[in-house]
């Protein structure tokens, strides 16, 4: 049961505060606010307790999304609610920042008091909330393709923002007034996580890959659409594939709206999305990678007579030549020491495949003795691969029915990130 | 125009301008003024000087502005009540509205005020929004009855919506459903037992039916009630399992793990050679690995609760070792829990791999977590005893790398694996005293110099090691000052020729020169047990100590099994039970795992088979006594009697032995020694007690001390029972506590001794008394000053008052107490003389003493029996006198002294007893008549007491 909801600006300014339950004072905003900037490093931010409240918070789009309760409550609940209640938000105002909150708070207020009732929480889907929504939502800025946003690549959540937005998924959903850009379009996004250990001696240690299918639906009367994936998609360990070109996952699951009644035969989704962003399918493919890790690392680490550290790191991208942007490494690549993480930051924009980068760091360390090399690594690495799933996981076709009427659009996008990409030395 | 303008500051006459624009006669003029004044609202401006315009706008069928004016009276009403009066009608006739979406809006706004006059109006209204036609409507007026019930439970009961909502639970529409349970639910945890969400096959039966179809939310108030039902046998446990289970791969994973929680509950239930069993743990692993590919703060509330999944039955996860790998950019409080998961998992089957991993660990960066993982390292040594080996060698591989902390850690934990595997590895005492001077943290200190002492024999150059830390004696932290006292006693034990002088150094440091009690005391112990008895002490100091157990930190199993029934709630994360951290009587009902019922058939038995693997922790309840119910509320306890007077454990510690040499007569000595340390040698030597001590290799001063102890003339003191174990350390994650009560000039004192059996440092000690018969509260705050170090023990003395709480307990003289240190709170009971309460102005006039007795109706009076006692009626007279047991009259007749007793209770209450002695004849017989007859056992156990010792 939740007993209060609140968003606080970074700066901790109240944007909107929403009582359920009458059981706990205001004062509980401004005495988190105290509590989560007092956090250190160590601690986990999850749950926190303040005599009879419990406070549970997440942070999205540089705001602290709060609930309090009183009650034993369930934290997931609480979680899956506040991640629910951002996405509502971005579906409804469009993107999620102080001000597109602050603009409309009528519009939030009103979402809440549907979302939740004494504390109870009534439903999130955009469908049913459609029907009591009365307010319209304030767009910060009329839609533009240059509007570059703090959101990642197709609104994922990346671990590099640098990269260029697409902000065609970050404008309100609903928008009666005037089609500003309001095209029919949906956009299937295939998402792909990885996370891979590689010893020291160059073996795979550890090779999971967490995907996922988003789909977000500006289409305002799309009745189905039917996803068709790769048709060798198998599911589980037992099942042997044959002959090569299957794709595998060890795990899966759905969202509750999709029917998989042609799944089993064909591999096909159907779903009737609603307006907004959800995710269809959840998949999960634990150390059997059906390639090989997309980079590879060369270290050798050496102290030289002077008694510094040398560390020689050869890069190679095994990813097949053509799989990604041809333009050759370019000079741009930055290297810093950053003493607090005790880290050296190798910075490459751009690596082609089948390409191999190398770099050679001298450091001075004092006291350096042969013992101290043990303590050297391991090397993580972030990046993303656009157009490319670790799995082999395609989208055959995407149809809609009824045919839409008018110009409609759908994009299906491929990407893979890193979760956390470790090579040992 | 965008809505940010609203949140510009205020001007002085704001409030003004905004009552004239409500009052506007065009609508989007007012809809933009109520706007601005519910901005004001949020951010925390007073408009409710508004109220009366804003009412008046509430009047419109403009939802939007509708709804803007309800959110304002909903944050209003109460500080207006009167005002809100006014808004009534318009509810009423909203609730009649032919658009549902008014209806419900009206019946959700009404219930949100919490105003008592608006309840009676809103009982209408809501009876027939509960049975109104659109399921929109009817799931809020479900919701709204338990608003109704929050503000008035008396109203929601006389007006029947009780029935009502019952009724809903059947509803067509899975929504309503699901509301319904949820409110039921609520209701029924401030009426526990009133039956109100009558769970039968039936009414299960309908909840899983709605559970495929309601939506994610509702799901988990199904699940949740589900949780609460204690199938009949395993059969409908079963079936109940398999149309839970396909919840197990739904996206949200609140709704996973309110599916976890009935399945482990209903899990218990089942047979475990049953096939199904197997399935079912097979199933519960992959949605439990998929929660940790969620967002750090999921996963660590995952982690959280598969810490408990684990602990409960490993056999789940036992394949699963490697998603806890923890991964380079996990955050610092995921990267811990997965440690302590991973642990927890390690088997011989696994341990290759986990200690390859752990060694990465300990060359990352991040301090708290290097530490860690090199502690587990060392917790896998003493897990998998095929592995110890190679964990110390990795260990001594670490210790190499001369990183400071790195190495401090590695000794704190090779001082537990030499204590789990004696006589093993000794070998690499030399590397470890290589490093002896980077040790800076007195963990790693205390350690080291715990391993000198102990391998005394050992280390030639053990006097020098240990003389070295004895420069900076005064400097030291507690821990490291207590250990290396222990240390050098132990080396004069070994190697006495050559270390006589550092014996005396370090006593006299500890004895002299110190504030700290606990170092004196423990100072004044050892030298008196050397000087006294060498022999014995060296069967103390080196007596041969227990092995350590394997897991230190497993959660105790009645703790365990509440916890498994709340999974996936706050009490998981905290792992603390909901009463520990919720507000009142809300949520208090202690749930438990229901018992394994069988269905008669004779296939749930053959659980002694396999009970080689995974069945241990399931063993476990049974060896440990029900602890169980301590655990809870103190408020609401059941327990049965403590056992107070159990054998007292062989107790471990050589601190722990000391005391128990002196035994329980000389802590009134010590108590005085301890309060008057400087009296010096001015005492006349006492030789009738001092053994023929003189060839005790130690020289004068101990001879001094030990006449101190003997010359101090001690009154005829109050009585006070020896010290028992109250709390055994398994029980309390290696604290325990044992004590005593004594009376010491009119104060009450809780006389406690803390032992610290755990391997860390025990820290932020309190205590807290539960109500009880005679108010006893404690006066002061537990004084723990220093943090308790492994293996330490301090003693403290509590003062009580008779002040705090009353509530009759049984026995009367039970004494409910919890304790708290930085690991968790502990309860347990004890039992105190109530010799202790017996107050010093308790002799009564004999006039009073008289007509007191006559006028206590002779019902009251009640007669014991005590039989072999050799005293005389004087040396009775005297000894009960020491207890404040006050002889006012003695007769003699027929050869039998009758002697005339009175006793006043710290609460007032008198007992006049009357004690016939007879010569020669060791039964006594005495009568005892009080007003409070109840009080006559605890006083007849007290003469008992006094009498015989």
């Amino acid at each position: 049961m939740i007993s209060q909801v609140f968003i606080l600006s970074s700066k901790g300014d109240h944007l909107i505060y929403k009582d359920f339950r009458g059981e706990a004072g205001k004062d509980a905003v401004n005495k988190f606010y105290e509590m989560v900037t007092a956090l250190t490093g160590g601690q986990p931010p999850v749950v926190m307790k303040h005599k009879e409240l419990h406070f549970v918070h997440i942070r999205q789009g540089g705001l602290y999304w709060v609930a309090t309760t009183k009650a034993d409550a369930s934290p997931f609940t609480i979680i899956e609610f506040l991640n629910r209640l951002t996405a509502l938000v971005k579906d409804y105002c469009g993107c999620l920042s102080e001000k597109s909150v602050q603009m409309n708070f009528a519009l939030i207020y009103e979402l809440l008091d549907e979302v939740v009732d004494f504390g109870y929480i009534q439903t999130t889907s955009t469908d049913i909330l459609k029907n009591f929504i009365q307010t319209e939502a304030v767009s910060s800025k009329p839609f533009s393709l240059f509007d570059l946003s703090n959101v990642g690549l197709f609104g994922a959540d990346t671990q590099q923002n640098k990269v260029a937005p697409s902000a065609a998924a970050t404008r309100p959903i609903v928008s009666s007034q005037g089609e500003q850009g309001g095209k029919n379009e949906i956009f299937v996004d295939v998402i792909e996580r990885m996370s891979v250990v590689i010893g020291a001696n160059g073996v795979l240690m550890k090779a999971d890959i967490e995907g996922e299918i988003r789909v977000k639906c500006y289409m305002p009367s799309c009745s189905e659409m039917r996803i068709g994936l790769n048709e060798e998609f198998s599911i589980g360990k037992s099942q042997l594939s044959g002959y090569g070109a299957a794709v595998r996952v060890d795990e899966c699951s759905f969202h509750q709206a999709v029917r998989l009644d042609e799944f089993d035969t064909y591999r096909i989704l159907k779903v009737c999305p609603s307006q907004g962003e959800q995710t269809v399918m959840q998949y999960q493919l634990c150390d059997d990678l059906p390639t090989a890790p997309p980079f590879r690392l060369f270290p050798s680490i050496e102290r030289d007579s002077g008694g510094r550290l040398l560390m020689y790191l050869k890069l190679r991208c095994d990813l097949p030549p053509k799989s990604l942007s041809q333009e050759l490494s370019s000079p741009d690549q930055s290297a810093e020491l950053q003493p607090k993480n005790k880290a050296v930051h190798w910075e490459i924009p751009r690596f082609p495949g089948g390409a191999q980068l190398s770099a050679l760091f001298k450091l001075e360390v004092s006291g350096l003795s042969a013992a101290s090399l043990q303590e050297v690594g391991p090397v993580s690495l972030s990046f993303e691969l656009p157009k490319y799933t670790s799995t082999g996981l395609q989208i055959r076709f995407l149809r809609l029915s009824p045919i839409q009427p008018g110009p409609s659009q759908r994009w299906v996008r491929y990407v893979t990130h890193s979760d956390s990409y470790t090579i040992r030395i | 125009m965008t809505d940010s303008k609203y949140f510009t500051t205020t001007k002085k006459g704001e409030i003004f301008e905004l009552k004239a624009e409500l009052n506007s006669d065009k609508k989007e003029k007012k809809k933009e003024a109520v706007k601005k004044v519910i901005a004001s609202m949020t951010v925390g401006k007073d408009v409710s000087a508004l109220f009366p315009d804003v009412v008046n706008c509430m009047q419109t069928d403009n939802l939007e502005l509708k709804k803007l004016v309800y959110l304002y009276l909903m944050n209003y009403a109460k500080s207006q009540p009167d005002m809100a009066i006014m808004a009534v009608n318009t509810f009423v006739k909203d609730c009649e509205d032919p658009n549902p979406l008014i209806r419900a809006l009206a019946v959700r706004t009404m219930g949100c005020i919490r105003v008592d006059k608006i309840t009676e109006y809103l009982c209408e209204p809501l009876r027939k929004c509960l049975k109104d036609e659109d399921p929109y409507v009817r799931k809020t007026a479900a919701v709204c009855v338990a608003k109704l019930h929050d503000i008035n439970a008396q109203l929601v009961e006389d007006q029947g919506f009780l029935d009502t909502l019952k009724d809903l639970i059947s509803d067509s529409n899975p929504m309503v459903v699901a509301n319904a349970v949820a409110a039921l639910s609520e209701i029924a945890e401030s009426h526990p037992n009133s039956n109100l969400l009558d769970l039968n096959p039936q009414s299960i039966n309908k909840l899983l039916t709605a559970l495929n179809e309601c939506t994610e939310w509702g799901q988990i108030f199904i699940l949740d009630c589900l949780a609460n039902y204690t199938p009949r046998d395993d059969r409908e446990s079963q079936s109940i399992c398999e149309r839970v289970t396909p919840r197990l791969s739904h996206a949200n994973s609140a709704v996973v793990l309110s599916a976890v929680k009935v399945l482990m509950k209903f899990m218990e239930m089942l047979p475990k050679d049953l096939d199904y069993y197997g399935t079912l743990l097979k199933k519960l692993a992959p949605p439990l690995v998929t929660l940790l590919s969620a967002e750090p703060e999921l996963q660590y509330v995952a982690l959280r609760n598969i810490n408990l999944i684990v602990q409960k039955r490993p056999e789940i996860l036992k394949h699963e070792m490697k998603v806890f790998f923890v991964k380079y950019n996990d955050p610092i409080y995921v990267k811990l829990e997965k440690l302590d998961i991973m642990i927890r998992l390690a088997s011989q089957a696994n341990i290759a791999q986990v200690l390859a991993e752990l060694k990465e660990y300990a060359t990352e960066v991040d301090v708290d977590f290097v530490r860690k993982a090199v502690r587990a390292i060392g917790r896998c040594a003493i897990k998998v005893e095929q592995s110890a080996e190679r964990c110390v060698s990795t260990l001594l591989d670490l210790i190499q790398t001369k990183v400071n902390y790195v190495v401090q850690e590695a000794i704190v934990v090779i001082k537990d694996i030499f204590r789990k595997y004696p006589n093993k590895y000794e070998s690499v005492i030399a590397t470890l005293c290589e490093n002896l001077d980077s040790l800076d943290e007195p963990e790693a200190r205390a350690a080291m110099i715990w391993i000198v002492g102990e391998y005394a024999e050992r280390i030639d150059n053990a006097d020098e090691l240990l003389e070295s830390f004895l420069e900076g004696f005064h400097d030291e932290s507690t821990q490291v000052q207590l250990q290396l006292l222990t240390a050098i006693v132990k080396l004069f034990l070994k190697k006495p020729t050559e270390t006589q002088e550092l014996v005396q150094q370090v006593l006299s440091l500890a004895t002299q020169d110190s504030d700290n009690p606990d170092l004196r005391d423990r100072g004044y112990i050892y030298w008196r047990l050397l000087s006294t008895d060498p022999v014995a002490a060296k069967e103390v100091v080196l007596a041969e100590k227990p092995l350590i157990s394997e897991e230190t930190d497993l959660i105790e199993p009645t703790l365990l099994e509440e916890l498994i029934c709340h999974i996936g709630t706050l009490a998981s994360v905290y792992h603390k039970p909901p009463s520990a951290f919720v507000e009142g009587s809300r949520g208090v009902m202690h749930k438990r795992l229901p018992a394994r019922t069988g269905s008669g058939e004779g296939t749930e038995c053959p659980d002694v088979g396999n009970a080689a693997g995974g069945s241990a922790p399931e063993a476990a309840p049974s060896i440990i006594p029900s602890q169980g119910d301590l655990l809870g509320d103190l408020l609401n306890l059941d327990l049965a009697p403590p056992t107070t007077t159990g054998p007292t454990p062989s107790t471990s510690g050589m601190q722990m032995g000391g005391m128990d040499l002196l035994g329980g007569g000389l802590e009134s000595l010590l108590f005085n020694m301890v309060s008057h340390p400087k009296m010096g040698a001015g005492f006349g030597a006492a030789p009738a007690v001092m053994p023929a001590s003189l060839n005790a290799p130690v020289g004068g001063g101990l001879g001094d001390l030990f006449d101190l102890g003997g010359g101090v003339g001690m009154p005829m003191g109050a009585y006070i029972p020896p010290k028992t174990v109250w709390l055994p350390a398994m029980k309390a994650k290696g604290l325990e506590i044992s004590g005593t009560f004594a009376r010491r000039a009119g104060v009450i004192q809780m006389e406690l001794v803390l032992t610290n059996k755990a391997m860390s440092v025990m820290t932020d000690f309190a205590i807290q008394f539960n109500r009880n018969s005679f108010g006893l509260a404690p006066a002061g705050p537990l004084q723990v000053l220093t943090p308790l170090g492994p293996n330490q023990t301090i003693e403290v003395s509590l003062p009580l008052s008779t002040v705090g709480p009353v509530m009759k307990m049984d026995p009367l003289n039970n004494l409910q107490v919890a304790v708290k240190n930085n690991i968790d709170v502990f309860y347990f009971s004890c039992q105190y003389p109530i010799s202790m309460l017996f107050v010093e102005d308790g002799k009564m006039e004999r006039q009073v003493f008289l007509a007191t007795w006559k006028d206590i109706p002779n019902d009251n009076e009640s007669q014991f029996q005590i039989q072999d006692c050799h005293l005389n009626s004087e040396a009775a007279s005297n000894k009960l006198q020491g207890s404040n047991i006050f002889t006012i009259a003695k007769r003699t007749v027929e050869g039998q002294d009758m002697l005339y007793m009175s006793i006043k209770l710290s609460n007032g209450i008198w007992v006049l007893a009357e004690l016939k002695v007879q010569a020669g004849n060791p039964n006594y017989t005495i009568s005892l008549k009080c007003r409070a007859p109840e009080v006559s056992q605890c006083v007849f156990q007290c003469y008992e007491a006094v009498l015989k010792n």
